[in-house]
């Protein structure tokens, strides 16, 4: 009969010492600058070994039988459920648009390479083209309008013609987010495991054509400082299949863009 | 034995008619609704070039396959474990003369013919859907596999006449060298079962890490694509997971007929049986680590990008989320056997409960440090605040040397949980007890701090130096100390004195719960990694071989995911739940009614001679 008051006192105590280290660890953890949601995970850190620590002096539960039974054991797993469906919704986690936008891009790029894409882009260029020759036959019955450049500049996107000189290296830079560079190579202070050699400044180091060729072919050149990796074969031998020639030309054409001294991007090593 | 034929005959017409309403429901329910299904096609003609076909009405083709696949692959786990577990408990039973782990054991396999069936069921519905969905993908697959499929087939043959022979042959081999024959059908039982398995893990790996193929006989290109980098780890990984399974299943069933037991006598017998159970569930946990760590390290070394989706890419706090499953898991299987030291052994509560805290704390905080993420996924301005994505304190746990140590500590302290639950309620009385008691001290004293050591020097040498031989010293190290200390203690307690029995029954129900729920953490944590496994392909059927172009080739966010692999556990749970009561259903009608089904090894006759 006495053991009820004594396990009251027990989780009133091991309540408070719970809740000050949760505090503690929260105020900790706020003091040193973390993202909330590791506050937070803290806090709940500290409330799984309260529970434990509860429970391991917690006296008997009353024994259920029959239904009873049953329906205490779903209710322990709908409990388990919601704690577990609820955590992994509260984690930090990624957006599937971003792979869902990455996998239309590529697929695209591999639709537009076959047959079946070359002949949809000539109807839509010939359609442009047609256009285009409608407007000027327009304008020669008007006998000279103010301008050609707003319809033409229209129909050259409606058409999907090559973007002009300066998109390219917005395109290298998009193959360089599609291709997952920055998990291996840092840049601009971002991404990278010491895998391969900061980027920063590759523009002063590499031609375009070098550049290419080790994209192509890793075991061509070696970063200097890098040999254990270069030996490891850490750079994949995969994007001769994944890319297209003119992703790999806007990539290099990104890359050459790269030039800044004041990052110590090693030196390239030719090796073939 | 007449009335025994009636209740049997009532209760096959009970099943017959039952089965019969489901199916006739089964069948009405499909053959209503299957105009208002939209069966769509990629494309305009059923023809051979069809990528992928899909029922978008009933959550499209990737949700039906999650569902069907995930419960396929548990069941299996669950088919491939019972049997380990039951010839595990049949060698114990053999060795030690207890009858009641021969009866154990021969109930569990009494399972396998329900539990095979709807196996079987869940991988022909698979096949179809797969067929279905991907014929693509399929027919890429078949050609490269098509021998192994055959030899699939073979081995089921195989599986199942042994099977009969050891169900069915269980009461006439059981004395002297037929009893030792019946041990070697168990054995084979298990070594075919082992094939059945790492067949179809061949198939699996390949689309994670296929090799080049080069043109040769189809045995040669089947083998090939069968010997890939991941297949081997993978097969061991499964195997470990299986008995884990097996051994968490057995202890969930006996924490829930513990939980509604009626009599004094169901609960002495479930309670032992969920002793047992979590007994080898521990086991198997044990070494899990060490072959997870196996599997994650050939496929950095595979391909270094999959890796880092994994770990280092959107897939890495997945493995936080695995962490803390792993973490309740140790506690729960911990806790279970401390709650047994204080309730089955009178009076050891007040001598175990400091270490038991102490232990406790290790673990609460090797848990912390397991679940530290290695990178924060902050927003640029936290990012910035911090000096970049890993916290300057934070981000020293976060590492794979941090968490190795913690994993390695937690599978000590749980070693030595059960090491002290054994020892319980018994005094040594050999003349070197002192000094073996001395030697295991140093033994696990020494093995922690060196743990510990290799841990932190692992920051300070180079990546490779720490992954081929810190950690693996590490792994070497643990194995050691329980390589030492079981027999040593074995030997001590051969001539121990019993102080106090052990009483069984007396376990509170929440260790009946506690079972439960390291069940279900087992169960969260495969759907889990079959979610993880799925998902580091990223968008390829065949990893660099063949993409998924249909509409589902993006991986799923985690939450939506956590909510599929909650509701596959539950599905699967009532999946067991009702072969387990088909399987008793029989027993209960001969004992009549309030007695307790033959599968808590409750026969009267055993506890009669277990008494005595």
């Amino acid at each position: 009969m006495n053991e009820q008051p004594s396990f009251i006192k027990s989780v009133v105590k091991k309540g408070v010492i719970g809740a000050v280290i949760g505090a503690v660890f929260f105020g900790a953890a706020t003091a040193l600058g973390f993202p909330p949601i590791f506050r937070y995970m803290f806090v709940a850190y500290a409330t799984l070994g309260t529970v434990v620590f509860i429970l391991l002096d917690a006296p008997a539960l009353p024994t259920f039988g029959g239904i009873k039974a049953v329906v205490a054991l779903l209710a322990f797993y709908l409990v388990l459920s919601v704690v577990y469906i609820g955590g992994a919704s509260l984690w930090p986690q990624y957006d599937p648009e971003d792979e869902k936008g990455k996998i239309v891009k590529l697929l695209e790029a591999k639709r537009r390479a076959s047959d079946q894409g070359k002949a949809e882009e000539l109807l839509v260029r010939a359609k442009a083209l047609s256009e285009k020759a409608d407007l000027i036959m327009q304008r020669l019955q008007t006998l000279g309008g103010p301008t050609v450049s707003a319809p033409a500049a229209g129909g050259a996107k409606a058409g999907g013609a090559a973007p002009a000189s300066g998109d390219i290296v917005a395109l290298g830079k998009e193959q360089w987010e599609l291709q997952e560079c920055y998990n291996c190579h840092k840049l601009y202070g971002q991404g990278g495991k010491k895998r391969g050699p900061e980027m920063d400044n590759i523009g002063n180091l590499m031609k375009a054509d070098e550049m290419k060729e080790k994209i192509l072919d890793p075991r061509s050149w070696m970063a200097e400082g890098f040999e254990k990796e270069y030996e490891k074969k850490k750079m994949p031998d995969k994007y001769k299949e994944l890319m297209e020639d003119k992703d790999v030309d806007a990539l290099v054409a990104f890359l050459a863009t790269l030039k800044n001294p004041a990052v110590n991007t090693p030196k390239p090593v030719k090796k073939k | 034995m007449r009335n025994h034929e009636v209740s049997r005959g009532r209760v096959r017409g009970w099943l017959d008619a039952w089965g019969l309403s489901v199916v006739g429901l089964a069948l009405l329910t499909g053959f209503l609704a299957f105009p208002g299904a939209g069966w769509a096609e990629d494309a305009a003609s059923a023809s051979a070039a069809v990528s992928y076909r899909d029922i978008p009405q009933l959550g499209g083709s990737r949700n039906i396959i999650w569902v069907v696949a995930q419960l396929h692959l548990l069941l299996a786990g669950f088919v491939l474990g019972v049997p380990i577990f039951a010839w595990l408990c049949e060698i114990v039973g053999w060795k030690t003369g207890e009858k009641r782990y021969d009866k154990l054991a021969k109930e569990f396999t009494k399972l396998l013919t329900s539990s095979y069936a709807t196996t079987a069921l869940f991988g022909g519905i698979l096949l179809f859907l797969l067929i279905s969905f991907y014929p693509k993908l399929m027919t890429y697959l078949t050609d490269i596999f098509f021998p192994s499929f055959i030899a699939y087939c073979g081995l089921f043959l195989l599986e199942t006449a042994t099977l009969y022979l050891y169900w069915y042959g269980w009461d006439t081999m059981q004395e002297g060298r037929a009893k030792v024959f019946h041990l070697f059908l168990g054995f084979l039982l298990n070594f075919f079962a082992f094939f059945i398995m790492v067949i179809p893990n061949s198939w699996a790996t390949f689309q994670a890490s296929p090799v080049v193929i080069a043109e040769g006989s189809s045995v040669a290109r089947a083998w090939a694509a069968t010997w890939n980098p991941t297949w081997w780890p993978v097969n061991i990984h499964r195997l470990i997971a299986n008995v884990v399974l097996g051994g968490y299943i057995c202890g969930a069933y006996a924490g829930v007929r513990y939980l509604s037991a009626k009599s004094a006598e169901e609960r002495e017998h479930y309670d032992w049986m969920g002793y047992v159970g979590n007994f080898i569930g521990v086991f198997g946990l044990l070494p899990l680590p060490f072959a997870g760590y196996w599997l994650m390290r050939e496929i950095y070394q595979y391909n270094q990008q999959m890796g880092i989706t994994l770990m280092g890419g959107f897939l890495s706090w997945l493995f936080i989320l695995q962490a803390m499953l792993i973490g309740v898991l140790f506690l729960g299987s911990n806790y279970y056997f401390w709650l047994g030291i204080t309730h089955r052994i009178p009076g050891a509560e007040a001598k175990y409960k400091k270490p038991i805290m102490a232990m406790l704390i290790i673990l609460l905080l090797c848990l912390g440090v397991w679940m530290t993420p290695h990178s924060l996924v902050a927003s640029l301005e936290e990012a910035r605040k911090l000096g970049g994505t890993h916290h300057p304190l934070l981000g020293v746990f976060g590492v794979m040397s941090a968490k190795m140590t913690v994993a390695n500590l937690m599978i000590l302290v749980t070693f030595m949980s059960f090491i002290m639950y054994w020892r319980a309620g018994k005094e040594e009385t050999a003349a070197w007890a002192k000094l073996a008691r001395a030697v295991m001290s140093g033994v696990l004293g020494v093995a922690a701090i060196v743990v510990i050591v290799l841990g932190v020097w692992g920051y300070f040498v180079p990546a490779i130096v720490r992954i081929n031989y810190f950690s693996v010293a590490q792994v070497l190290i643990v194995i050691f100390v329980m390589l030492t200390i079981t027999p040593l203690t074995a030997l001590l307690l051969r001539s121990a004195r019993t102080t106090t029995e052990m009483v069984w029954g007396r376990m509170p129900p929440r260790a009946g719960y506690a079972l439960v729920l390291n069940a279900v953490m087992v169960i969260l944590l495969m759907t889990l990694m079959g979610y993880a496994r799925s998902s580091s392909r990223v968008h390829w059927h065949i990893y660099g071989v063949m993409r998924d172009s249909s509409e589902y080739a993006y991986s799923p966010a985690l939450g939506y995911a956590a909510a599929f692999m909650s509701l596959n556990t539950f599905l699967f749970c009532m999946l067991v739940a009702f072969i387990f009561w088909v399987a008793t259903m029989g027993d209960k009608a001969k004992a009549g009614s309030g007695a307790m089904p033959a599968m808590a090894g409750g026969s009267p006759e055993l506890d009669r001679s277990k008494a005595h």
